[in-house]
């Protein structure tokens, strides 16, 4: 079952005595996205996902989850990975599993197997009479991303998904995600990993002081956030294009740097244009070209700075 | 409910494969049959002491013993009792000298050393030959030991008697501290499980698929079934060892009267609902197991107390401090369980300690509810206990998670 609307929050705001964690949010979480949940450390993250969870209730404003407020059989079609985590330690891996499978309303054969299969994916069957406090932090946490899909939800709500994992166990948890997601599975993913939410998420909400700072896609994030300029590598006198107003070294990137340079356009002038230029000029040579697109990195960073 | 059978599940199964409950519930029954076994033996080997000796000769000179039946020789001097023993005729001899009337002194020469039996075999024929009708077996042992109590309660009648003085002294102490252990060790498992959940923030993820409520509960039934596994094993280890001990005189008699094991049963679950709630709650406002084994340790104190009474509750069933324990809830199981078994609780007393207790664990699992609910996410901070008190009266200051949303 795929829903258009798997969460909605509307103008909820929370207060903790004086402080106000919350302050009329309102956002959506499609099915078959993956939503990252962005902000600084005591941005209200965690607060505005507990309050999704019906762990705490909201001062005023609205939530539905799966379509209405949420109930105890709902609560059975969401997976919940919280960035404080922790599993039973002196009890075998797949006793846990199966232990939380059932909670999660699967009979105790289902969970059995479900667990087992997942094991195998994640290339720990052979640890799954082990106890959990015999296994690596890494491996835990695949234990627990495991519990956490292992009843096949529709809302995965996951704080801090790859905290602690090497890249390959990051690039075996990215292909379940991304798996879920294309079987209409909403996902929320909070975390400080930019890298990851560039790479993965389709859509983005940015919060600081518990306020909405930005919403939508990522691509539009980006383009919003454009710096009317391009970036390019290579040989060539640029200053002498029509519509650059200036050339500054731009020593980021890859690696490369020493010809690599960013171009200030004015107003009237396209990137288009001035690949065009380039192009008749004849004496350049270009190996790149690229809109002046900022990293979501960045972005969080003015965005947070401009907040304080 | 149906999470609530889930957990309860979990909790027996998991606690049950602990080594400290396997410990107690297999490893005491077992010490107690080898005690038995071993006081069994030594007891019989006493008795036997007598018979190994053979025949006891005496010297009188005292002009005491008129009649003496066997063992008993009677040898004319020392040196003829001295040849028999190197003969091996007889194992021991004893001397009465002329003035044994006025001192009493008796000398006795022995192979092996003088066991108890002996003396008490002396005794017996002494004061048979000392009473004018000499030799009278009958009034010799009523001299011996001129009463044989009935102790019988009015207000309840279960019939002490003294014959099996041990037994019916130690019966009921043993039988409490069945009971009390068994309550308070299965509520301090309760206690771990619910500080494990918070310590290690397996928390976080239970709450999004049960309730608090359901948690709780299902770890009370839980556990409480885990309890009265423990006293299966232990009554039916204790009917057993009473079974085959008939044989010493310190058990042979004494039976488990079903009607006390009924009774007890019921404080044992009201016992059990009470601590396990105090725990429970305990539990849910410490941040670590060693801090709540400190509070919890308050209450534990304070429900043994009844331990000290024991021979007030003996001699004394029905002064203040015994009615006072008795109605005390945290007090009344071991004392009832105590008084009873004595025989001797008045029935009012019986109902309202009853009453009392099963309103005071009502309250404090209800309390301890919302306590355990308000703390779950709650780490890193031990409530006031103002912040506690407004929270039980449901008007808390600061929401759920406040610490966790730092």
């Amino acid at each position: 079952m795929q829903f258009e609307r798997a969460v909605s929050v509307e103008h909820v705001q929370k207060n903790y005595g004086k402080f106000r964690a919350v302050d009329d949010l309102t956002f959506e979480v499609h099915g078959g996205e993956i939503f990252a949940m962005l902000g600084p450390n005591g941005s209200g993250k965690t607060t505005t996902i507990r309050m999704i969870l019906d762990i705490l209730k909201p001062d005023t404003g609205q939530i539905r989850v799966l379509g209405g407020p949420l109930t105890e059989a709902t609560k059975m079609r969401i997976g919940y990975l919280p960035e404080e985590r922790g599993l039973y330690r002196n009890v075998p891996v797949l006793d846990v599993m199966i232990y939380l499978g059932r909670l999660k309303g699967l009979s105790g054969d289902e969970a059995r197997q479900r667990s087992l299969a997942l094991l195998q994916q994640l290339e720990l069957d052979e640890f799954s009479r082990k106890k959990v406090s015999e296994l690596s932090k890494g491996m835990q946490q695949k234990v627990q991303f495991a519990v956490t899909v292992l009843h096949q939800p529709d809302l995965i709500i996951i704080d801090e998904p790859f905290s602690g994992l090497d890249p390959v166990n990051t690039l075996v948890i990215k292909r379940l995600l991304t798996d879920l997601r294309s079987r209409g599975c909403a996902i929320i993913m909070s975390t400080h990993q930019m890298q990851q939410v560039e790479e993965m998420a389709d859509r983005l909400l940015m919060i600081s002081n518990g306020q909405q700072k930005l919403y939508g896609s990522v691509q539009d994030i980006r383009e919003q956030f454009a710096l009317h300029a391009i970036i390019v590598e290579g040989q060539g006198d640029w200053g002498k294009l029509p519509g650059v107003v200036s050339v500054e070294p731009a020593a980021n990137g890859n690696g490369h740097g020493a010809d690599r340079a960013l171009l200030r356009l004015d107003d009237q002038t396209a990137p288009g244009d001035v690949l065009a230029a380039i192009a008749a000029s004849g004496d350049m040579h270009v190996r790149r070209f690229e809109e002046a697109v900022p990293g979501l990195n960045d972005i969080f960073i003015q965005v947070a700075e401009g907040a304080h | 409910m149906k999470h609530l059978w889930i957990v309860a599940r979990r909790e027996y199964l998991t606690n049950l494969r602990r080594p400290s409950f396997l410990f107690a519930a297999f490893g005491v029954p077992l010490f107690m049959v080898g005690l038995m076994f071993l006081v069994t033996t030594l007891i019989s080997n006493a008795e036997g002491d007598l018979d190994s000796l053979g025949n006891i000769g005496y010297v009188d000179r005292a002009g005491v013993i008129a009649a003496a039946d066997a063992p008993f020789v009677p040898y004319a001097d020392e040196a003829g009792a001295q040849q028999a023993l190197q003969d091996g005729t007889i194992g021991a001899y004893f001397v009465l000298p002329a003035d044994y009337v006025d001192s009493g002194e008796v000398t006795i020469t022995s192979r092996e050393g003088a066991p108890d039996s002996l003396k008490e075999a002396i005794d017996h024929l002494l004061l048979a030959n000392l009473t004018p009708q000499a030799g009278d077996d009958a009034l010799a042992s009523r001299l011996e030991d001129p009463v044989t109590l009935t102790v019988r309660a009015l207000d309840r009648g279960r019939d002490l008697e003294e014959d099996a003085a041990i037994g019916v002294i130690m019966l009921p102490v043993v039988f409490a501290v069945v009971f009390f252990i068994s309550a308070q060790t299965t509520s301090s498992y309760l206690m771990s499980s619910v500080v494990e959940e918070k310590t290690n923030r397996m928390i976080e993820i239970l709450i999004t698929s049960v309730t608090p409520l359901e948690l709780l509960f299902g770890k009370i039934v839980g556990l409480g079934v885990l309890g009265l596994t423990q006293l299966s094993i232990w009554l039916i280890a204790g009917a057993l060892l009473l079974q085959s001990g008939q044989g010493v005189p310190a058990l042979s008699g004494i039976e488990l009267p079903l009607d006390l094991i009924v009774i007890s049963l019921v404080y044992f679950l009201l016992a059990y609902l009470l601590f396990a709630a105090v725990m429970a709650g305990i539990g849910a406002v410490s941040n670590s197991e060693q801090e709540s084994r400190q509070l919890a340790g308050v209450f534990t104190f304070v429900s043994v107390f009844p331990f000290f009474f024991f021979t007030t509750f003996l001699l004394n069933p029905n002064s203040p401090i015994s009615v006072a324990l008795t109605l005390f809830p945290l007090t009344a199981p071991l004392t009832s369980i105590i008084r009873l078994s004595l025989g001797a609780l008045p029935v009012w007393q019986f109902v309202a300690s009853l009453l009392l207790l099963g309103l005071t664990a009502a309250l404090v699992i209800w309390m301890s509810a919302r306590v355990f609910r308000w703390s779950l996410l709650l780490y890193g901070k031990r409530p006031t206990p103002r912040e506690l008190w407004r929270v039980i009266r449901g008007t808390p200051m600061t929401a759920v998670g406040t610490a966790a949303q730092e």
